[in-house]
């Protein structure tokens, strides 16, 4: 009889722990096909159909519409590019040169991917928007306050994250040479 | 019993949670998006009507579409159901701005993308078919030598998506890139006349 219970017993636990398991891999959003640049996460094989179960998991779950291969790449940053997760409470400014692509987008978003409402009603910036530097570089500042340039408000609702969209780009699952020189940097600046 | 055997009949029952631990795991992996009750195609049927052409509303904070939309971006949602007949996509793109297209199965998974770029003289034409109508369809052009003029693309499942995107640059641009969305038709192919 207590053998039973054991068995009974490790049933349970085993389930329990499975679930478990399943559910913090689909909440993190960690796949086998992740390719890391920097703070920048992509997922080149998805667009290309070749679907690991993972993501194909964590697709159905999101309800993410990701982009096709031919029609470029995206980029999630949850952290900044010392690692450390972005808090809302503080200043970042991104920098780098434009990546190499026709056209990008940079879009700032909740952390399940909604857009957050803000007074200055800005989500983002296109290519075509960033105002550049003498050396064709760019710098935007992500900040709760106004700033000159190019600012992008964090908003009011708390935690938020970064993608940033490649459109017609050279760059692809069988080339992806991500190299973290060629995408944005990710700086934190003062908190308050 | 000895200190030993003890250790390894625990050892055995913790070997047989991790056991079930990793089947659990994985038949949930495997079957969870199964379960999505919802998946694309059954949301965006609220939105658009099969083999036409839907301009999605553009995302704003508590009404978007769906989650990780580019607000830069207008789009419009084609639904297709090959089961009766086969799917034409064609019009003008213009050669400069960037319009893409992506053919997707009902879960939203990409089986073929494109970007204007793929246009033949300014011109998109593609041919969306089931393996059989694939098949009519060669062996009734067998006694032509021209190739076909559209691209002929083979759908793996029998419903799917297919998403038109352009970009608007500016905001002030937007109602050009719908413009440019319009410029393209969706529509059930007529059956070949006997």
């Amino acid at each position: 009889m207590a053998t039973f219970f054991k068995f009974l017993l490790v049933g349970a636990i085993g389930s329990v722990l499975g679930l478990a398991l399943t559910f913090v891999t689909i909440q993190r959003g960690t796949g086998f096909s992740a390719v890391k640049a920097g703070p920048w996460v992509a997922y080149p094989k998805i667009g290309a159909g070749d679907v690991d179960p993972y993501a194909r998991a964590m697709l159905a779950h999101s309800g993410e519409m990701a982009l096709g291969a031919s029609e470029g790449l995206s980029f999630v940053a949850r952290r900044d590019s010392t690692g450390a997760a972005l808090d809302p409470d503080c200043d970042y400014t991104l920098t780098g040169q434009p990546p190499k692509a026709r056209y990008w987008t940079l879009t700032l978003l909740s952390p399940a991917g909604f857009l957050v409402a803000n007074a200055a009603q800005r989500h983002g910036f296109t290519s075509s928007q960033i105002l550049r530097g003498s050396d064709g570089g760019f710098e935007i500042a992500l900040s709760r306050h106004a700033r000159p340039g190019n600012w992008l408000p964090i908003g009011e609702d708390g935690k938020f994250i970064l993608v940033l969209r490649l459109y017609d780009t050279e760059l692809s699952a069988a080339t992806v040479a991500l190299d973290a020189t060629n995408l944005p940097r990710l700086v934190k600046g003062a908190c308050r | 019993m000895s200190w030993l055997d003890r250790f390894l009949a625990g050892l055995l029952w913790l070997l047989g949670v991790v056991f079930v631990a990793g089947i659990v795991h994985l038949v949930a992996i495997f079957t969870l998006p199964g379960l999505e009750a919802n998946d694309a195609f059954g949301r965006l049927s609220k939105l658009a009507k099969p083999a036409s052409l839907t301009l999605l509303p553009s995302p704003r904070p508590g009404a978007q579409n769906m989650p990780f939309e580019d607000p830069a971006l207008a789009q419009g949602v084609c639904l297709f159901d090959l089961s009766q007949r086969a799917l034409r996509l064609h019009g003008d793109v213009d050669a400069d701005r960037l319009l893409t297209l992506s053919f997707r199965t009902p879960a939203g998974q990409v089986f073929y993308s494109m970007t204007d770029r793929g246009a033949q003289h300014g011109k998109i034409d593609v041919l969306l078919l089931s393996p059989e109508q694939l098949e009519t369809l060669e062996a009734e052009a067998d006694d032509e030598d021209e190739p076909p003029q559209e691209l002929r693309l083979l759908s793996p499942t029998r419903q799917g998506i297919i998403f038109i995107s352009a970009l608007a640059s500016l905001p002030s641009e937007r109602a050009e890139a719908e413009e440019r969305i319009k410029a393209i038709s969706c529509e059930a192919e007529e059956a070949p006349q006997e």
